[in-house]
């Protein structure tokens, strides 16, 4: 036993304090100035394969970096563009961009000889930054004055935070003409009742607030925003909330989408976002592939899909995702249906599904899941008890405040970040070492006579992947593949074509060309297009 | 005295407006009616100008009229060009942006070119004419005309200076990669024989089949399967130019393309679904600057775009997926707007894009229908009737047209030229300005009809007065006051479209200098069948007044009867009780 000094007690835990986070020990997700140091130290660590550029500054007044990771020529390597924060509330998708910019540079210099990497990781800062405010809740949209409600008043019903813990969560009141029941499962959690099963309503819910202007809705206008994920030009959600005056009305819109347009080099798409067509492939339905207006995946499109959903599966454990498809304005329907590239969209984490056993039985309601779920794994503070208030709205009758708290649901606890990064650029990785590669192959010379030779090659694709999608065959947006013969003045084709364009070639096959060319000394054959690469042969003609 | 200021007065005047001095005396002028006889401003109306000669002209009138006209420009055209616009009303009557507006652009498609000259026959029209035709003046009273003569200053100019042919360039100065080689622009039109316009190449070929038409060299006609033919035989060649990167093909990549009427934001698709779209809605800067102009004047209630040709009175919806849009009821009001025009300019037909032309998605009328509330037309001017005002016509009518009227002004004889792909062919044909531009002696008269037209359109404007107050009393200093708002014209407030999305917010009808019990929106006046307004009574909100009819509200009200009511609606102006 020695005796307890409080002095050097005091002094180990200043030593603790210090060294820990001098260590750094990140114990929880980065906001924009954080996200932005980091990004910036990235760049002067590596700042021979590293730009970094703000495409724009929002009107909240964020920049929106983007991340150009390259090794030399990069505009004419094939490019992979990786895109965060589509959803403000979905921090992971940030540290997620992030961390693979820093694994790829760490751990992968060597793909940079080949791909081309643009990262966004955060389109939604102003929305992300509330996580870090007093006052948290799902905050989805940027920083622009929008009357949610369109009644001609603007913010004139926000949320309040009537319990005071700095969340806001839900309210419930008890009242028979409502449509709410406790689920039988877990009473912690609130759904529909269900009339088939004889259930007959007892309460009332709500966000947590008042009704500010009495018209009955509850904080049906606040500071809303425009919605990142909410503003694209795939089947927009016209006049609803968070969906602004029009598609693609924002800076960092037209900011994204201005640079992604200039680089003809990115052949694929990685959206960190809501929408999951990595655990559920997208589904071919015939009639609204053929219709004018396409709101289905094409058919070649779907078992490409299918197969980088296998490849997603494998590589990254994951399983168990729930459903998630996109609404209406979202990024990642943007990239396949207008944008026609190579798409893949993942929320990158979900609670995983709490398994029971036959005391402790898994709840078949996917939140009263979560709660066991994070009971299990002692996540901290992730349900506000329901705790009975004053509501000024409802004198006379019970309403209580409570539910899962914002945030815990959506993002995952912070020590699990640094391993789903690591997964997903091992996934990213693997894609690229797939993309379509255009070669010169079989390179044939025949002296047909003293005059004319005969050029035979095949303009082979060697990557697994074809060179486009068949949404991008009929995209303005992606090049087709290029195929020139220069000739010097004294010489002259006589069957063939001088440029001559491919609308694509699959993954591991070939399109066969020949010329026949009079004249003397070397010919040189370029193929390519810049999200495929280019090959070039020089040949003499004898 | 009096008349050496009067003099001084001239002399100032004529060194400020040079132009004054080819005013004439107005002894020496007797008035045509339904124009302005001697008019400050001099325009002659049988000539186009370019973007800068547009920008001339309106500085003039706005300069000529300062009470009448606010020249503002809206944005900058890819190339910097500053996008103008006039806005004309009475600025001594009412606040300007809060009257019910009236907006109409020329010129989106770049070869399109008449709008501009009928945007500016327009200000001219209403600025020469305010104070003398109380048709224009009360129209300048109530509302407020928002004109852009050139949405695309840029291509207007290249249209006119550079080389080509009737139908180019259509898209803006932007260049993209047509063929999707990597290239941006690389093979555009040469004008071979240097007249201004790119015409046609023919070469003589003995299996071709056309041949020229012996009774008029210009013609060329098609051979028949059954025709024996002992005439020089040729084959056409397609516009004139050269292939000018080595690709085997001529003029496959232009200047564009992408198409500014496709680029506004209702129901936009992309350029595999809809050609001539381009990155997103607004992203050519022109159509970006009218939509953020649109969207800062919610007063905005009817709009005309001007096109050509083909003599259409068009409205949406230009998409058959987009049918659900237009209603019964907005449908009606269309009608009655269109047929009038039909009227008012002969040739012309009413038609609706999607059935009747072909689809459109991303259309300029269709984003201010659907999008801002406003009813909108896109009149194509000229059409084949012009040549013999003659609905039988039709288009071969051309030819003995150009020589009957324009003299032979517009044709290009066919002349040889020596190729570097085709060898000896020939280059000849209707020049640019013919056969979708107006000719000059006929476009007073259609910037005249198709004015006349929009006039019809704005005067159907909602147009709002608190026409009477009834006051009745219930005892204990209780009064009842019942207004009855009333809107003569043909369009509600909020076109159904609007009532359906909450475009603009609701009309309110306030009371102010009385201490308010109660208000209501009264149903059935007879049966007092009335719906009270629990919060904030003494502002009674209504989601909108219909066209050509009247809307009663009622407040129960203390003391005093010292107030006044005010109608106050986004569409559809302000105005009080007297």
């Amino acid at each position: 036993m020695f005796k307890k000094n409080p002095f050097i007690s005091n002094l180990l835990w200043v030593l603790i304090c210090v060294i820990s986070s001098s260590t750094f020990a990140q114990s929880d997700y980065r906001n924009h100035s954080e996200i932005t140091k980091k990004l910036k130290d990235i760049q002067s660590k590596n700042a021979s394969n590293v730009k970094l550029k703000s495409i724009t500054k929002t009107i909240g007044g964020y920049d929106i970096w983007g991340l150009t990771l390259f090794k030399g020529d990069h505009k004419n390597k094939p490019a992979i563009a990786i895109v965060g924060g589509v959803e403000g509330s979905l921090l992971l998708s940030s540290e997620m961009a992030v961390n693979i910019a820093e694994n790829i540079l760490r751990d992968h210099q060597e793909i940079l000889e080949h791909t081309t990497f643009y990262i966004f990781p955060n389109m939604s800062p102003n929305a992300s930054e509330q996580y870090f405010a007093a006052l948290k809740y799902h905050k989805k949209g940027n920083a622009n004055q929008t009357d949610d409600d369109r009644d001609g008043n603007l913010n004139e019903d926000p949320y309040e935070d009537l319990n005071q813990d700095g969340l806001i969560t839900m309210l419930r009141v008890e009242d028979i003409t409502g449509d709410y029941v406790k689920l039988k499962e877990d009473e912690r959690i609130m759904v529909k009742a269900d009339k088939q099963e004889g259930e007959m309503g007892a309460y009332k819910i709500y966000t947590e607030g008042i009704d500010n202007d009495k018209d009955g809705a509850y904080n049906e206008d606040g500071k809303g925003g425009v919605n990142f994920n909410k503003n694209l030009t795939y089947n927009y959600p016209y006049f609803k909330p968070g969906a602004g005056e029009h598609a693609v009305s924002e800076k960092e819109h037209r900011a994204l989408l201005d640079y992604l347009y200039e680089q003809w080099n990115i052949y694929a798409i990685l959206t960190l976002g809501p929408t999951n067509n990595l655990s559920t492939p997208l589904k071919y339905n015939a009639s609204a592939a053929k219709k004018r207006v396409v709101t289905s995946v094409l058919k070649e499109d779907e078992s490409l899909n299918k197969f980088l959903s296998k490849k997603y599966i494998k590589i990254t454990g994951t399983k168990d995702a729930p459903t998630a498809t996109g609404k209406g304005g979202g990024f990642f329907e943007w990239s396949y249906f207008h944008f026609g590239k190579l798409s893949m969209s993942t929320p990158g984490w979900w609670a995983p599904k709490f398994k029971g056993d036959s005391i402790n039985k898994a709840p078949k309601n996917r939140q009263a899941n979560f709660l066991k779920w994070a009971e299990q794994e002692n996540i901290p503070n992730y349900f506000v008890d329901w705790t009975v208030i004053n509501h000024p709205d409802f004198p006379n009758k019970k309403v209580e405040v409570g539910g899962i708290a914002p945030y815990v649901m959506s993002n995952p606890p912070y020590k699990m970040v640094d391993s789903i990064s690591l997964k997903h650029t091992e996934f990213i990785i693997d894609i690229s070492k797939m993309q379509a590669s255009i070669t010169l192959q079989n390179l044939k010379t025949e002296v047909v006579n003293k005059e004319l030779t005969r050029i035979t090659v095949d303009v082979h694709n060697q990557g697994y992947l074809p060179t486009h999608t068949e949404m991008g065959k009929r995209s303005r947006w992606l090049r087709r593949i290029k195929v020139a013969l220069k000739l010097k003045d004294n010489q002259e084709i006589v069957s063939g074509r001088k440029i001559q364009l491919l609308n694509s070639i699959d993954g591991d096959s070939s399109e066969q060309i020949t010329w026949l060319i009079k004249g003397k000394g070397s010919v040189e054959i370029e193929a390519g297009a810049a999200h495929t690469g280019t090959d070039s042969a020089t040949i003499n003609l004898k | 005295m009096k008349s050496h200021k009067y003099i001084l007065q001239i002399v100032l005047l004529s060194l400020i407006f040079p132009l004054a001095l080819h005013a004439q005396k107005s002894s020496e002028i007797f008035r045509a009616a339904g124009s302005p006889h001697n008019p400050k401003v001099q325009i002659s109306f049988n000539k186009y100008y370019t973007s800068e000669g547009l920008a001339t002209l309106s500085k003039k009138i706005a300069d000529a009229y300062p009470d009448l006209v606010r020249r503002e420009s809206i944005g900058k055209s890819s190339e910097g060009r500053d996008i103008w616009m006039m806005a004309i009303t009475n600025y001594k009557v009412g606040n300007a942006d809060d009257k019910p507006g009236f907006y109409v652009d020329g010129n989106i498609h770049s070869n399109e070119i008449q709008g501009g000259e009928i945007c500016m026959y327009t200000a001219w029209y209403l600025t020469e004419n305010f104070g003398d035709m109380a048709y224009i003046t009360e129209m300048l009273n109530d509302r407020v005309f928002y004109i852009v003569p050139t949405i695309n200053p840029d291509a207007r100019n290249d249209y006119m200076k550079e080389a080509n042919t009737a139908h180019s360039p259509r898209a803006g100065m932007i260049a993209l990669d047509d063929d999707r080689d990597g290239l941006f622009d690389e093979d555009g039109y040469e004008d071979l024989d240097g007249d201004g316009s790119i015409t046609r190449m023919r070469r003589k070929n003995p299996n071709g089949n056309m041949i020229v038409d012996p009774k008029d060299p210009r013609v060329m006609i098609q051979i028949g399967p059954d025709d024996i033919v002992t005439a020089q035989r040729y084959e056409l060649l397609g516009s004139e130019g050269i292939d000018n990167d080595g690709d085997g093909r001529i003029n496959e990549d232009t200047h564009g393309y992408y198409d500014p009427n496709r680029d506004w934001g209702w129901k936009w698709q992309p350029d595999y679904i809809q050609r001539g779209a381009y990155k997103y809605p607004f992203s050519a800067p022109e159509t970006r600057a009218v939509a953020d102009f649109a969207l800062k004047h919610p007063n905005i209630a009817g709009a005309q775009s001007f096109h050509n040709s083909g003599g259409m009175i068009l409205r949406g919806p230009g998409a058959e997926e987009d049918i659900s849009t237009y209603n019964r009821q907005d449908i009606q009001i269309y009608d009655a707007i269109g047929k009038k025009g039909e009227k008012i300019i002969p040739g012309y037909r009413y038609m609706t894009v999607y059935k009747d032309l072909y689809s459109v998605f991303g259309g300029e009328l269709d984003w201010f229908y659907a999008s801002r509330g406003a009813y909108t037309f896109t009149n194509e001017i000229f059409t084949a009737f012009a040549y013999y005002k003659d609905k039988n016509g039709g288009r071969d009518q051309q030819y003995s047209f150009e020589k009957d009227l324009l003299m032979g002004d517009a044709f290009t004889p066919w002349k040889s030229f020596n190729h570097p792909t085709y060898g000896e062919i020939e280059i000849g044909g209707f020049k640019k300005n013919f056969g979708r531009a107006t000719p000059g002696f006929l476009l007073e008269e259609e910037a005249h009809r198709n004015m006349a037209f929009t006039f019809y359109h704005a005067y159907h404007m909602p147009h709002l007065s608190v026409s009477s107050v009834n006051e009745k009393k219930l005892g204990n200093g209780l009064i009842e006051v019942t207004a009855y708002i009333k809107n003569d014209r043909l369009m509600p407030t909020h076109a159904s479209q609007d009532l359906k999305y909450k475009i603009t917010r609701p009309d309110y009808i306030s009371i102010k200098g009385a201490k308010v019990i109660a208000g209501m929106i009264v149903m059935d006046e007879d049966f007092g069948v009335t719906q009270e307004q629990k919060v904030s009574p003494e502002k009674i909100v209504l989601k909108n007044i219909p066209g050509n009819s009247v809307v009663k509200v009622r407040w129960i009200i203390k003391g005093s009867s010292n107030y006044t009511i005010t109608v106050d609606s986004e569409k559809g102006g302000i105005a009080t009780s007297k």
